[in-house]
C-alpha cells in the first residue's frame, strides 16, 4: 500500500507542480473570465441608462411618484422627466439628453394607447420600466377578483407533461437542458486531460527505461493502480477547481441575471451521471494504458489514443438530431457504444422519458466492457513492458497465450 | 545458505530455448560472474531470477524461497536496458526509486546524500536527470542499485560509460559490498573485470551452461603447458625439455615437449646458469577462454 502511494504522489506531484499543469488548469476559468468582461464592457457600451421623457396630455401621471426600480449594469434604472409638451422633448431628444419620450394623449385613461417616439429603439427593460411607472398610478385591475389580480400579475408558468404523467417540465428549468451538454464536455475534458497523462506515464517508462527497475521493486498492479489513480487525481484537481470557479462564477453572475439562480441538477441526474461516467472513465485510462504498454513512442500513442478520444466525442457531432428524435435509432445505438453511451444518454435523458431497464442496461455494458478493458490492459502491460523498440499486434494481445 | 539457487532451469520463447536445464547458485560475500555472448540466455536468466518471468520447468529460490514483496526490498538491481525519470530533478528521482524499494524519504535522504557526495553528484542533486551526462546518469543508476543497501545486488554491465576512476571507484565499492556479505551478480562482455573481481563464474551459451566454477579451476582446466619466464640473464636457445621459445609482452613464453613437468624444466634452467626473476604456469586469459568456448559452441551447434 505504502508503495501505491509512492507511485501516486509520485504521478501527481509531477504534473501538477508543472507551469503546463497550471496553465491549463486556469485556462478555462480565464478564458469565461474574458467572456465574461467582454459581455460587460459590451453591456456598458451599448446600454443607453439616460432619461426618458414623458407628455402627460390625460392627467395621469400629475404628481408621479418615481418607481422603485433594482437596476444593474444591463438593465439600468431609468429616470423619467415630464415634460410640459412635445417640442420640449423632441428637442431634448435631439440633444441626446434623453433616449426617447412617451405621449399620453388624451384619450389615455379610456383607450389606453401611447405614443413613443425615439431616435434608436429603447431597450425592453426600459420600456417595462415605464409600462410599470404608468400602472403605478392607474388602476387597470379596478372591480377584479384579488386573486385573478395575482394570477395575471404573476403571469404564465408553462408546465408540460408526459400523457402518463410520469414526466413534467416547466420553463424555469432550463438548466435540464444545458446540464447534459455541460457536464458531457467537463467529462470529456477532464478523461481526455487524465488519460492522456496517464498514456504518457506508461510510455514514458519504457522510452525510459525504466521499467524494468521499478517492476523490480513493486508489482505490475500496484504500479498501474498507482499510476491511473495519481493521473486520475490530476484529472479530478482540475475538474474541482473547474467546479469552484464555476460556483463562484454562477454565484456572481446570478446578481446579474437572476435566472441562473434557478440552476439545480435533480438527484436522478447526478446518479446517472455517477454511475456512468466512472466506468466510462476507467475504461478510457485502461485503453489509454493498453496504448502506452503496446506502442513504442509517445508520437504514435497519441495517434492511435486521438482515434479512441474522437469516439468519446461522437454524441457532441450528432446533438441536434438527439435532441430532435431522442428516441431515433441513431440515439438508442450511440447509447449501448461504451464510448459515446455516457454522454448520449445524459442527453436523451433531458429531452425524452428512459426507461429504467434500459439506463439499466446501458450502465451494465459500460461496466462489463470497463472490466474486460482493465483486464486488456494488464495483459498488453505484462506482454509489452519489457519488449523495447518491438510493437505488440492486436492479435498477440488477445490470443490465447501470452507470449511473455 | 545460498543466496540464490537455480535447479534445473527451462525457458522458452515460442520456439526459441532461451534457457536449457540451468543449475546454478550463488553465495552470500561472493562476486559471480555471468558471462556469455549476447543472446546466450543471461538477461532471461536474470528476469526469471527476479520473478519478472516465469520458468517453464525447475525452480528458482531467491533468499531461501520464492520471490515476495519483502525481497524485491533487499534486491539491487541494474538492468541492460536501464534509464532514469528524464524530467524531474536528480534527487527527486533517486529518492522516488528508493522508495520504491521501501525506504521512506527521511531515512533515504542522509544515505542518498551520502552516496551522492562519493560519486561527485552532490552539487548536481537539483538538476533534472536530462541535463546530466552519460557518465553521471550511470553512475545515479548504480546509487538507486545499492542506496537501500541490498543483500543481493544484480548488475549488468556497471562499467560502460564510466572513465578510469570512476570504474576504480565502482570496483572499491563492489569488493566492499562483497566483503560485507552482499551476494552480487555481475554479467558483463568486460573480461579483464571478471578476472579482477568474480570469484565465481558461470558462462551460458544458447541456454546451456559451459563453464561453471572459480576463477581459477577453469583458468587451470584451460591451462596449456606453457610456462612465462622472466629471465634476468640471457636466456639459452635450447633448453631441455622446451620445444619452442616465443617472447610475449617482455616475457619468453616456453612450450614444453610432452611429458615433461614444468619443475623439470626450471631444474634444468638453473643448471644452464640463467637468474630467473619471475617462472609462472601461463594461464590463459578469461577472453581467450570465452572465444575460444563460444566459437567450439558454435561450431558443435552449426555441425
Amino acid at each position: 500500500m505504502a508503495k501505491i502511494w509512492t507511485i501516486i504522489k509520485h504521478e501527481y506531484t509531477r504534473h501538477v507542480f508543472e507551469k503546463r499543469f497550471l496553465f491549463s488548469l486556469l485556462s478555462l476559468p480565464a478564458m469565461v473570465l474574458i467572456m465574461a468582461l467582454a459581455a460587460v464592457i459590451i453591456a456598458l457600451v451599448t446600454t443607453d441608462s439616460s432619461p426618458i421623457g414623458y407628455v402627460d396630455r390625460s392627467g395621469t401621471l400629475t404628481d408621479a411618484v418615481p418607481i422603485e426600480v433594482d437596476g444593474n449594469l444591463f438593465e439600468p434604472a431609468i429616470e423619467f422627466i415630464p415634460y410640459a409638451d412635445a417640442t420640449r422633448a423632441q428637442a431634448d431628444l435631439e440633444s441626446e439628453q434623453i433616449q426617447a419620450y412617451y405621449v399620453l394623449p388624451e384619450g389615455f385613461p379610456a383607450d389606453r394607447e401611447v405614443e413613443l417616439n425615439f431616435i434608436s429603439a429603447p431597450s425592453g427593460s426600459a420600456q417595462v420600466q415605464f409600462r410599470r411607472f404608468i400602472l403605478q398610478h392607474i388602476d387597470i385591475f379596478e372591480g377584479l377578483d384579488p386573486q385573478i389580480v395575482e394570477r395575471l400579475q404573476e403571469g404564465s408558468q408553462l408546465t408540460m407533461a408526459t400523457v402518463d404523467g410520469t414526466r413534467e417540465m416547466r420553463e424555469d428549468q432550463w438548466f435540464l437542458f444545458v446540464t447534459p451538454v455541460i457536464a458531457g464536455i467537463t467529462f470529456i475534458i477532464v478523461v481526455l486531460t487524465s488519460s492522456g497523462y496517464l498514456l504518457q506515464a506508461v510510455v514514458e517508462e519504457k522510452e525510459n527505461r525504466t521499467m524494468e527497475i521499478v517492476i523490480t521493486s513493486v508489482t505490475p498492479t500496484q504500479l498501474m493502480t498507482g499510476k491511473t489513480i495519481g493521473n486520475i487525481s490530476v484529472g479530478l484537481t482540475q475538474l474541482i477547481v473547474w467546479l469552484i470557479f464555476a460556483w463562484i462564477g454562477l454565484a456572481v453572475a446570478g446578481n446579474f441575471w437572476p435566472f441562473l439562480q434557478d440552476f439545480s441538477i435533480p438527484g436522478e441526474t447526478l446518479l446517472v451521471m455517477a454511475l456512468m461516467f466512472l466506468p466510462a472513465f476507467v475504461m478510457i485510462a485502461a485503453i489509454m494504458a493498453t496504448i502506452g504498454a503496446i506502442m513504442t513512442d509517445m508520437r504514435e500513442a497519441q495517434q492511435v489514443s486521438s482515434g479512441f478520444s474522437l469516439l468519446v466525442t461522437i454524441p457532441f457531432y450528432v446533438v441536434t438530431p438527439i435532441m430532435m428524435n431522442p428516441n431515433s435509432a441513431l440515439a438508442i445505438v450511440l447509447s449501448y457504444f461504451p464510448f459515446s453511451a455516457p454522454i448520449t444518454v445524459l442527453l436523451r435523458m433531458a429531452f425524452t422519458t428512459l426507461p429504467a431497464w434500459e439506463i439499466t442496461l446501458n450502465i451494465l455494458i459500460l461496466v462489463i466492457v470497463a472490466v474486460f478493458t482493465v483486464w486488456l490492459a494488464g495483459r498488453a502491460f505484462r506482454m509489452g513492458m519489457l519488449q523495447y523498440g518491438k510493437k505488440i499486434t492486436f492479435k498477440e494481445l488477445i490470443g490465447k497465450r501470452e507470449t511473455v | 545458505m545460498s543466496t540464490i539457487t537455480v535447479n534445473q532451469v527451462t525457458k522458452r520463447f515460442g520456439e526459441t530455448l532461451a534457457v536449457d536445464q540451468l543449475s546454478f547458485d550463488v553465495q552470500p560475500g561472493e562476486i559471480f560472474g555471468l558471462l556469455g555472448p549476447n543472446g546466450a540466455g543471461k538477461t532471461t536468466c536474470i528476469r526469471m531470477i527476479l520473478d519478472i518471468f516465469q520458468p517453464d520447468s525447475g525452480d528458482i529460490s531467491v533468499m531461501g524461497g520464492p520471490m515476495s514483496d519483502d525481497k524485491k526490498n533487499r534486491i539491487g538491481y541494474l538492468p541492460e536496458e536501464r534509464g532514469l525519470y528524464q524530467d524531474i530533478p536528480l534527487d527527486r528521482c533517486l529518492t522516488f526509486l528508493a522508495a520504491l524499494k521501501g525506504m521512506p524519504e527521511k531515512s533515504s535522504s542522509p544515505k542518498l546524500n551520502e552516496y551522492l557526495e562519493r560519486f561527485d553528484l552532490y552539487d548536481v542533486r537539483d538538476k533534472k536527470v536530462k541535463e546530466l551526462s552519460k557518465g553521471m546518469q550511470q553512475k545515479a543508476q548504480l546509487i538507486s542499485t545499492l542506496v537501500h543497501d541490498p543483500e543481493l545486488v544484480i548488475i549488468d554491465e556497471p562499467f560502460t560509460a564510466l572513465d578510469p576512476v570512476n570504474t576504480e571507484m565502482v570496483k572499491d565499492i563492489l569488493q566492499q559490498k562483497r566483503d560485507e556479505g552482499t551476494a552480487i551478480i555481475m554479467s558483463t562482455h568486460q573480461m579483464n573485470q571478471v578476472e579482477e573481481l568474480c570469484d565465481r563464474i558461470l558462462l551460458i551459451d544458447h541456454g546451456h551452461r559451459v563453464l561453471y566454477g572459480t576463477l581459477q579451476e577453469i583458468q587451470s582446466q584451460f591451462a596449456s603447458r606453457d610456462i612465462l619466464v622472466k629471465p634476468l640473464t640471457h636466456l639459452p636457445e635450447a633448453i631441455d625439455g622446451v620445444a619452442s621459445i616465443r617472447v610475449h609482452n617482455g616475457r619468453h613464453l616456453l612450450s614444453l615437449e610432452e611429458h615433461v613437468e614444468p619443475n623439470q624444466v626450471l631444474k634444468n634452467l638453473i643448471n644452464t646458469g640463467t637468474e630467473i626473476a619471475a617462472f609462472e604456469i601461463a594461464v590463459p586469459p578469461l577472453n581467450e577462454i570465452f572465444i575460444q568456448v563460444v566459437r567450439k559452441q558454435s561450431r558443435s551447434q552449426n555441425g
